[in-house]
């Protein structure tokens, strides 16, 4: 079974090309367009190994509080974050979480993803 | 030697005293003899006003004084001399002649002894002189001269003047306190202003004139300052004042600063304080940044906006060079759209600006095959440029594949707000009258960039609907969200 992400991103472009990125590594993904769909997405799969979300985006949480969910729901995803604003500040991150500024090269998030410990089978 | 006065000495000598109430020379009393001898010794102006008479004598230091009533006043009457200010005059000789003395320290006169008319100052003293015996013969007056003085303070007057209005002018606040327990000297109107305008602080203490800044602290720091003769520099200083209109309290930040004052001994003798309200300033600087920060923020999105247009189309061409063009071509229509939105400022362009653009760009004004219907609506700046991209990708496949693809085919586009709670954006793509086609013919980067749905919106949806008579294209988001500027 291969890995799988779920990404999480507000922009239509940027969520399509950060997918197309992920599959082309192998990786099998899921998408949402904010933080309440993210969520639907994950009461119905039982098994993701890593989030990678933006954090500016409309609905009932942002980002970072989605990130905070699922660091508490599900300890053993991995995190990334990714956002056009400054870093977030010290606290607002989960423990293990990824911060990477927007916009990401797909160097970066393969790498950051495999410093999580997420590689693709 | 020459003489001290030579035309008084002359007049003197000349003047016919038989027939004066003085009588001949030989006949006067000593005193008299005495006291011309030294007047017309003298450098300094004098004057002798003589017997019941009031016979008038004086030097070439006096005569200045009279101007052009000398020479003739010379051994006549005072009263004749200044018979213009005898009102003023009178007093102060009748009581020489009753034996009380009177000094004067500043009288003002216009000498032309340079030539030119000429501002001077004399302290004059009026003595009475008395024979053996009590009586009082006459009056001596020596006079000083204290232009000079008189100027020179003048000038500090004038000095001292235009520094109290530098501080009062100061757009800061500035006032100085004197001695250990900081009484307050001065203060500008700034100052004032500052700490409540309605204060009466002149000759109290810092403590009882401001007491709200007893328990903050700064009666410690100004006794610091007064001990140690170290200055005091703060900035933003968060202090509390009692300076609201019915005296409440209000949260002010201040830029403050204490320095010792010292006397010509340089021991330290007060304090001078500096203070300037920058509460204000610093919000606006705190609004300036936070527009920076929202700046970059957007522009980091934008970045990666075309970042990821970049990614698919290279990732979806056949070639490079079609890459580049489409790539160029995309990045234009960004770039026009942007136009739209600094042009009427935040939020301000509108879904016809946009679909007129798009017109411009491939449709031909000679024959025009793209109609529109739409009512005037507001687009935030992130959807605009979603909205501008899909009609940019919608029309070149319609021109490579659709209705502008054939002569007879034509394009509707239209738009409105949908929805029973009037809460949906709508837009519509309608080709007529081109080939027919049953689906897409490849799935191109074209396709997928509209299929990517309207940027900075909640529940966007993209709807492609392959007809007999041609493409339809369905785009739906939440109004609120379309035209929001975030």
């Amino acid at each position: 079974m291969s890995t799988t992400i779920l990404v999480v991103e507000d922009d239509g472009l940027i969520r399509m090309d950060l997918v197309d990125i992920l599959i082309d590594r192998g990786f099998a993904v899921l998408q949402a367009g904010n933080a309440d769909e993210a969520i639907e997405i994950m009461e119905q799969t039982p098994l993701i190994h890593a989030l990678v979300t933006d954090i500016d985006m409309p609905g009932s949480m942002n980002g970072l509080e989605l990130a905070r969910h699922v660091a508490e729901t599900r300890p053993e995803c991995a995190i990334a974050v990714i956002s056009g604003r400054y870093s977030p500040s010290q606290g607002a991150l989960p423990a293990k979480a990824r911060f990477l500024s927007k916009p990401v090269s797909e160097e970066a998030v393969a790498r950051n993803l495999a410093e999580l410990g997420i590689t693709e089978r | 030697m020459p003489l001290a006065n030579p035309d008084c000495h002359r007049l003197f000598r000349d003047h016919d005293w038989s027939t004066s109430p003085l009588g001949a020379m030989d006949q006067w009393s000593v005193e008299l003899k005495t006291l011309t001898s030294v007047m017309l010794g003298s450098l300094q102006p004098m004057l002798i006003v003589w017997g019941p008479s009031q016979v008038t004598l004086y030097n070439d230091g006096y005569a200045a004084m009279c101007g052009a009533r000398h020479p003739k006043a010379f051994g006549q009457s005072f009263q004749s001399l200044w018979h213009d200010i005898w009102e003023d005059v009178e007093p102060i000789i009748t009581a020489a002649y009753r034996g009380a003395g009177t000094s004067m320290d500043d009288i003002e006169f216009t000498m032309h002894r340079n030539g030119y008319p000429e501002e001077t100052h004399f302290a004059f003293s009026y003595t009475p002189v008395r024979d053996p015996w009590g009586t009082v013969l006459g009056m001596f007056c020596a006079c000083t001269e204290i232009t000079t003085e008189v100027m020179t303070r003048r000038a500090e007057k004038t000095l001292r003047d235009r520094f109290m209005q530098v501080f009062e002018l100061s757009p800061g606040g500035i006032a100085m306190l004197a001695g250990p327990d900081h009484r307050f000297e001065y203060a500008n109107e700034e100052y004032y202003s500052m700490i409540g305008a309605s204060r009466d602080i002149i000759g109290k203490t810092v403590a009882e004139a401001v007491s709200e800044v007893v328990r903050q602290g700064f009666i410690g720091i100004l006794d610091d300052v007064y001990r140690t003769g170290e200055a005091f520099v703060a900035r933003a200083l968060p202090i509390e004042l009692n300076r609201g209109p019915e005296g409440e309290m209000q949260r002010r930040l201040i830029d403050l600063v204490y320095q010792p004052m010292r006397n010509e001994t340089a021991a330290i003798n007060g304090i001078l304080v500096q203070a300037r309200d920058v509460t204000e300033l610093r919000a606006e600087e705190a609004r300036q940044a936070l527009l920076s920060h929202e700046l970059g923020h957007r522009l980091k999105n934008q970045l990666a906006m075309v970042q990821a247009i970049a990614s698919q189309t290279l990732r979806n061409a056949p070639d490079i060079s079609t890459a580049r063009k489409r790539l160029a071509e995309r990045i234009a229509v960004l770039s026009d759209a942007h136009d739209t939105i600094l042009e009427g400022g935040r939020g301000a362009s509108t879904v016809r600006q946009l679909v007129d653009q798009m017109i411009t760009l491939h449709d031909d004004p000679a024959r025009p095959r793209i109609r529109i219907v739409g009512p005037n609506l507001k687009v935030g700046s992130r959807p605009a440029l979603s909205v501008s991209l899909i009609l940019h990708e919608l029309a070149t496949n319609a021109l490579k594949y659709g209705a502008l693809s054939s002569p007879e085919g034509s394009i509707d586009i239209s738009w409105r707000v949908a929805g029973n709670a009037r809460d949906r954006f709508e837009m519509e793509w309608k080709e007529l009258g081109g080939p027919a086609i049953t689906g897409p013919s490849t799935q191109g980067s074209g396709m997928r960039l509209i299929s990517a749905g309207l940027n900075g919106t909640v529940n966007s949806n993209v709807k492609m609907v392959y007809e007999p008579h041609g493409l339809r294209c369905f785009i739906t988001a939440d109004l609120e969200s379309f035209q929001k500027e975030h």
